[in-house]
């Protein structure tokens, strides 16, 4: 117990959820200045994934066969979920250098500048969500109760998610410079790789290899229930089991680093 | 709360990551020259620059400690120590009584962002909640004499308004321990005798204050306890007087 009582990666992290009040107005404002000018504000992102998803919904109904009603959900549901998801794995590696500024200037927990970042992103997806219920009504006639427990509790999941990692490879990324390369060269071809485009069963015999690549879990998590596919226990462990995972690595190396963060950016 | 800063044996080393390539370079331009290097290898063989070295230092309440120095001398770094943004390699430091530092005071603010805006924004990330800020608005935008430029994207501020706006938002906070940098060039000449005479008023309240600048007349005035430092070391510390004077003399300044 004395190792959490007197953790430091423990003490930024509960200090950052009090503070909650500062950082959530500072995202909330990044998004409105982020969009200010523009006439349909963070409406172009809905129409640009409209516009796309659209497209390819008709391109790969009928290259996998499908009916395109059902299909839509999927795919329309998957790309904006992939949309926040990745977006939070290739902004990661500049999460502290895009703060350097403040750090090198303001003595402040280096985590605030992580939740600020991150709950941007989660308040942009919020604005999506009502997106997908309506297409999924309108597919599907009906959304399933469940929702109201599974997608509080899995956008809770992947929110913590996106801090653990942007702050870890945050970290690794502002010491060691080749880490955001490589991560911008591997997100791409993970899109290809996640049941985002087409459903594991497709794959047939193969199907179980999905459940090697941790992105089916998140977006397993958040999408499932939404669209109306059978409840499923094993994703969600498997969520929990990389979170847990995450925190201990978070613990670690947050703990043990943290003060050198600001020679770093 | 009786304020109090105690450093005691401070070292602080900045890690370079990109320098090792200068590295024999450095070592045959050093067997030459007298230049105390500063720059040398860790434990695990990083390169690193000695920042500070041996900083003892034993702040009480009602202590104004004047920190002078050429340039590179360590003075800004001391006083982020201070602050707690930059932390030591080895040795303690520790503070008691709230903080304030105006060292780099333009951080936080938006190009697309309005004065105000801004002003709200920075405070923010100083750590002030909305309704606190609100309530100290109207001084910080009359302090600021920006009048309808508070309502225009900071794009269109010139970099003197924009330097009024920073000092004008910096001031939100009540100090205890004040640390300051050297900025009173900022602006015109009427707003830099204003904010200079803000300052000072700051300077009174403070419990604590260190202060980095080259005026020396000003240090003299406002300070009790004076250092010289030089390549990151404290040289010599005492009255102001006698620690400018031999600043002064060193350096051939009279």
């Amino acid at each position: 117990m004395n190792f959490f009582k007197n953790n430091l990666a423990v003490k930024d992290f509960i200090f950052s959820i009090k503070n909650y009040y500062s950082w959530s107005y500072l995202s909330y404002f990044d998004l409105k200045l982020k969009y200010r000018r523009t006439f349909l504000g963070p409406w172009w992102v809905v129409l640009g994934i409209a516009i796309s998803a659209t497209a390819m919904c008709f391109l790969w109904s009928t290259i996998f066969s499908l009916d395109w009603k059902s299909y839509l959900t999927y795919l329309f549901s998957g790309f904006i979920i992939w949309m926040w998801i990745s977006q939070q794995i290739i902004d990661a590696p500049e999460v502290f250098s895009d703060a350097a500024q403040y750090i090198k200037a303001y003595p402040n927990n280096p985590l605030f500048y992580v939740f600020r970042h991150c709950f941007s992103s989660f308040l942009l997806f919020l604005h999506h969500i009502p997106l997908i219920i309506l297409i999924s009504l309108f597919v599907n006639h009906k959304i399933d109760l469940i929702v109201l427990f599974s997608l509080p509790l899995g956008l809770l999941i992947v929110f913590i998610n996106s801090i653990l990692f942007s702050s870890n490879i945050g970290m690794l990324a502002a010491r060691y410079r080749d880490i955001d390369p490589l991560i911008k060269s591997l997100m791409p071809p993970m899109l290809l790789l996640t049941p985002v485009l087409w459903k594991p069963e497709m794959l047939g015999a193969y199907s179980s290899y999905v459940y090697i690549n941790p992105f089916t879990y998140f977006v397993g998590i958040l999408r499932n229930d939404l669209i109306g596919l059978d409840f499923d226990i094993y994703i969600w462990i498997g969520a929990l089991v990389i979170t847990i995972f995450q925190l201990l690595f978070f613990l670690i190396l947050y703990s043990k680093k943290n003060k050198r963060i600001v020679f770093w950016v | 709360m009786k304020s109090e800063i105690i450093a005691k044996d401070v070292y602080l080393n900045f890690p370079i990551y990109d320098a090792q390539s200068l590295s024999i370079r450095n070592k045959i331009r050093d067997i030459g020259s007298k230049v105390v290097s500063r720059s040398k290898e860790d434990i695990s063989g990083a390169r690193v620059i000695e920042g500070l070295k041996n900083i003892n230092l034993n702040l009480n309440h009602g202590d104004k400690l004047a920190i002078l120095g050429p340039n590179g001398s360590g003075k800004t770094t001391l006083l982020k120590l201070i602050a707690g943004i930059y932390f030591p390699t080895s040795g303690e430091v520790s503070s008691r009584g709230e903080l304030s530092c105006m060292l780099d005071i333009g951080f936080g603010f938006e190009l697309d962002a309005t004065g105000y805006e801004n002003i709200i924004l920075s405070n923010i990330i100083r750590g002030h909640t909305k309704n606190e800020i609100d309530k100290l608005l109207p001084d910080i935008a009359e302090f600021s004499g920006l009048g309808e430029f508070l309502d225009m994207p900071l794009r269109t501020y010139s970099s003197g308004m924009q330097a009024r706006l920073a000092f004008s938002s910096a001031i939100a906070s009540t100090p205890g321990i004040l640390l300051i940098d050297e900025f009173f060039s900022t602006g015109d000449i009427e707003f830099s005798e204003k904010s200079k005479t803000k300052v000072l008023e700051m300077m009174d309240n403070s419990s604590i204050l260190v202060f980095a600048s080259h005026d020396m007349d000003l240090l003299q005035n406002i300070c009790n306890k004076a250092i010289l430092m030089k390549n990151g070391e404290i040289i010599l510390s005492g009255a102001p007087k006698e620690v400018i004077n031999f600043y002064k003399d060193t350096y051939h300044l009279r």
